[in-house]
Formats: C-alpha cells, structure tokens, sequence
C-alpha cells in the first residue's frame, strides 16, 4: 500500500477527560485504506517552531464518510496545540504507516490488552476480530475511572463491559490491569479453551510484563512500540527498537512487532 | 482536500541542470545524506529519478548499530540527532538499494564512511563497479567516536584521507565539511588540495538538550547535531566563506525547506543545494524546493539557474 500525505480537515475536537481529547478528521484516502494497527503521521500547522511531525494511532475509521479518529493525549506542545484545533481547520497526515496486527492463522480465542491511550490502537484489531467470530477478551486499564474514555465504544462493540482496573481504585479491579490479564490467562488454560493470541498496546513496562505472561502461557502474543520519531516513512532511523534480529524501526518494522522479538529495556 | 500521490518538478523554460565538479545534475537539488535513506522511503511522494541526484545514506565496510535510543529531540526551529550511521553495509547496499536506483534512473551520490582511512578507500574499492555517478565523502558524522568529524576537523586528516580517496576512483569526489571548526576555509583547502572536485557542507552543529525536570539529557548519547532552518544562518555564512576561499563547486545544505531557501544558498556560492530535515516535515519538499528555484528564475529573468552562483551582491 502507498503511502500519501494527505491535506486533512478536523470535523470535530472534544475534550474527554483530563488531558484526553479526541479528534475527528476527514482524511478519505487514509480513512479507506487504514488497516488495524497502523499509524498516521501529522504535520500540525502553524507550529514552525515545533517542526516536526506528530505519530497517532487511529483509533477508528468510518471508509464511507472518509473520516478517522485520534485520541491523544496533552502531553507536550504538539498536542496542547492540536486542542486549539476547531472543526474545518486543516492538518496533513502521512499514512497508512507501519505494520498491522496480524492475529494468527485459524485464532480463535484472543485477549486483547490496552492500557491508557492505548486502549485505542486495538480498537481496530477488536473489530477486525468480532467480525472474523473470534472469542475475545478485552482488558482496559487507566489512571483512574474518567479516564476510562474508550469503555463506552468497547462496550457497544462487545454488547458487554470490557474487564477493566484503574490504578487508584475508581472503577473495576484496583490497581494495574496485569492482575486481569494474569486471571484471564489462567483461567482460559483452567478451562482448556486457551487463547491463541494477546495483543497489547499501552506504556512499555505493561507491554513487557504482557509480554512475559502471554510467553509463560505459550500464546503467540504482539506488542506496539513507540519512539520519538522523525520521517515516519523509514529513512531516518530515528525510532528504532532493539529486537533479537538487531535494531528494527518502529515505523515501518513496527509498530507492531512479536513481543519474543522485542529485546525490553 | 488534496492527496498527494507521487510527485515531479513543473515544468520551467529555466534551464535548470548544474555540473558539480564532473556530476551532472538535472536539476540543483540533492538531500542530505541520512534524511532519504536510499530513496526509496521517498518515492510514494517523490519521482527520485527526477531530483539532481539522490544522496544515499552514509554507508561503511560492515555495517553499524548506531546509538542508543532515544536518537531525537526536537529542539526550537530544528532537531538534534544522534543516529551514529547505523547502516547495514556496502553490500547491502550494492545489492538491494543501488540496483533499483539504477532501475528508476535516479542519479546517485554515494555517501560514505568509515573509521579509518582503510575503511573509507575500502567502501570507494566495493563501490567502484555499482552504478554510482559521484562519492560524497563523510569526515563529519558528529555522532560517531572514530572517523567522522574526528577526521574533518584536521587539514591534516583531511588531506590524507582525501588523497587516499582521490587515488582510488576517477568518479567526481565530493567532500562533506563540518561547521563545528574555527576556520572551516582551511578545511575546504585542504580538500580541495588532496583532490576533491567537490565540497559540500555543513553536517550538523554539535549541540545537546536538557530536561530540566529530570536533570537528564534527551539523547541517549548526551550531544548530537543540530539540523533544520535553525541552523540556515550559520551554513549561508560557512558556503559563503567556503565559496571565497576554493574554486571547487560547493553544495550547500542547512535548514533548506523552500525555493528560496535554495537561492540565497546559490547566491552565497553554491552550485548545489541538498534537502535535508525538510523531508521529514514535508516529504515533497525535494519537488517544492526545486518548482521553488524554477519559479524564483522565472520571476526575476534568470534564464539558466547557474547565474545565481555567487551572485551574491555585497
């Protein structure tokens, strides 16, 4: 698939909680073309002091009305910015970049696991996987319960309440989501009904203890890295991850990489 | 909305080629070498073939991991980078990126590196039969510990790697400065003595970045180069300083995002221009900066881009 760096229009921008935003943007060619997994890259205007481009995960896509959505995160001027954004300012995206999830031939049971904001970039994968009859788990983790902000959308695509933990004990389990991933793990084996596949996409030291659970129960599981990042098009090797076959580029080697691979800080 | 799919320059009844030192370009536009890869990352935006050349990522004997992570920071008007030439090897190289340069009839400048004299003469030697048209010789790098700038910030270095280089290809020879030098004139000599028919400058500026909250650097490697329009003036003042002191053509990069940009780089003295970290914020900036050029001789009666090499009026 070719890449393309498409002039984009925001339609809407809404806060959702502290620091959690959520941005619509028409983007027809990313929106059709967009696979589960996969990035864009943005160029927000007016910032020729901030010169480089931003990496967002997509968190959905609509192909017939051309539209996507990011959910970001305040975190920097990058992103203080974009909340300035209103409907009908322009943006350009890179995209569709990098590796899409790619749950194994014949899964029948996954479990997927997002932490934070990236409770988002398998938003994605969760339909691709209802709609191939897949028996799914979804673990959702947070901060705290308003931060929560992808709880609604899980549930009117699972038509039930996805197994969440807040760290400070407003919603669900207390503490980090791991404890339901460990429980959730165990009981599939318990039950003789395996999963086949983890996905996990969330703040590094989540995906590493993920990783090792998912290894201990021998399902094939894959992880979503994140770099500072420059091109975003696989020329600058800005971003790479260390791998077991050497130091691989988040970008276009990634962002989704099989966690045995992934060599954890 | 638009969405850019690949993309080449205008047409322009300027005459646009250039010769740097024996490399016909079709036009005056390069990158710099480490912000295009082989090109091929590029050539969803960019018809590569129709760029003056595509300059490869510095390459060495064997291959480099590079530096730690993170590589990156962004910096006011810029970026600091500390790759450190990760680069999987000249053969790799001569197998998969040069042959399909060679397919999409782009015109190649190899860039390349080394840690020791040696090294450098022997990526020219593996070099020498691959469709390459030029060499661009890499004394800069700021981010590795041997080679690099350690070499580019001593004539005498300069000279013997140069000269070593010179005796072993006939193809045009393109030296890279750095700017991090007292007197970078003495360097462009040097080159121009051991042999270079080209120079091309700057690499970037040594420089770091703090996180005040954690006390910490935001490199990996604690220093790195700076690039992008932050450091423009400084590279106009060095091509011009270079352009003063060498009769070689020079090929001007820093901070080049526009046509315009491009043109005060060619009045100051450069033949050549190359676009760097504008690929990364624009990934037709190549195509921008050349329509850019065209448009600059079309409105002021330039009718062959050479005339504004050194035609700087001070």
């Amino acid at each position: 698939m070719a890449l393309v760096n498409e002039c984009a229009r925001v339609v809407s921008n809404e806060q959702l909680a502290a620091k959690l935003y959520l941005m619509r943007v028409e983007s027809p060619e990313i929106a059709r073309s967009i696979l589960p997994g996969q990035f864009v890259h943005m160029k927000i205007a007016g910032m020729d002091d901030h010169i480089l481009r931003r990496p967002f995960s997509v968190y959905a896509r609509n192909a017939e009305e051309g539209t996507f959505d990011v959910l970001y995160q305040v975190v920097g001027t990058g992103s203080a910015r974009m909340t300035d954004m209103a409907a009908g300012a322009n943006c350009e995206f890179i995209g569709p970049i990098g590796t899409p999830w790619q749950p194994p031939t014949g899964t029948h049971r996954a479990l997927v696991v997002g932490g934070g904001v990236g409770a988002a970039p398998v938003f994605m994968l969760c339909e691709h996987l209802l709609a191939s009859d897949v028996d799914l788990t979804v673990v959702l983790g947070a901060a705290t319960r308003d931060a929560l902000v992808c709880k609604s959308r899980y549930e009117a695509l699972l038509g039930h309440e996805p197994r969440c933990a807040t760290d400070d004990g407003t919603y669900g389990r207390a503490g980090f989501c791991t404890s339901l991933v460990e429980e959730a793990l165990e009981g599939a084996n318990a039950a003789g009904q395996p999963y086949d596949y983890v996905a996990v996409c969330g703040p590094e030291p989540l995906m590493r203890i993920v990783a090792r659970m998912a290894a201990d129960a021998n399902v094939h599981c894959q992880v979503s890295m994140e770099r500072r990042m420059a091109c975003g098009v696989g020329a600058c090797l800005s971003c790479v991850v260390e791998t077991v076959d050497g130091r691989r580029r988040s970008c276009v080697d990634g962002p989704v990489f099989d966690a045995r691979k992934v060599v954890w800080a | 909305m638009t969405c850019n799919f690949q993309r080449k320059p205008r047409a322009t009844s300027v005459r646009m080629s250039v010769n740097v030192g024996g490399l016909e370009m079709k036009n005056p536009v390069t990158v710099a070498s480490g912000t295009f890869a082989a090109g091929r990352e590029y050539h969803d935006f960019v018809d590569v073939s129709t760029l003056g050349a595509v300059t490869t990522k510095g390459v060495s004997l064997h291959g480099w991991e590079g530096n730690a992570s993170p590589r990156i920071a962004e910096t006011p008007s810029g970026m600091l980078n500390s790759i450190g030439l990760q680069n999987p090897g000249v053969a790799h190289l001569k197998e998969h990126d040069l042959p399909w340069l060679s397919q999409v009839g782009a015109t190649v400048i190899a860039n390349v590196s080394g840690h020791s004299f040696d090294e450098y003469v022997a990526v020219i030697e593996a070099l020498e039969g691959a469709p390459v048209d030029a060499y661009e010789v890499n004394i800069s790098c700021p981010n590795v510990d041997a080679g690099g700038m350690t070499i580019g910030t001593d004539p005498k270095s300069v000279e013997a790697v140069v000269s070593r280089c010179r005796a072993a290809t006939k193809r045009p020879l393109i030296v890279k400065l750095t700017p991090n030098v007292t007197n970078i004139a003495e360097i462009a000599v040097a080159a121009e003595a051991s042999g270079a028919d080209a120079i091309s400058l700057i690499n970037t500026l040594l420089g770091m970045a703090i996180d005040a909250h954690t006390r910490k650097p935001l490199l990996a490697r604690v220093v790195g180069g700076l690039s992008g329009p932050c450091v423009k003036p400084v590279a106009l003042r060095l091509v011009w300083e270079c352009s003063k002191a060498v009769r070689v053509p020079l090929i001007g990069m820093g901070g080049i995002s526009t046509g315009t940009d491009a043109v005060e780089f060619m009045l100051a003295g450069a033949t050549a221009v190359s676009v760097g970290t504008a690929n990364f914020v624009n990934p037709a900036a190549t195509i921008d900066v050349i329509d850019g050029i065209a448009t600059y001789c079309e409105d002021n009666g330039v009718k062959d881009v050479t005339e504004l090499i050194g035609a700087l009026e001070c």
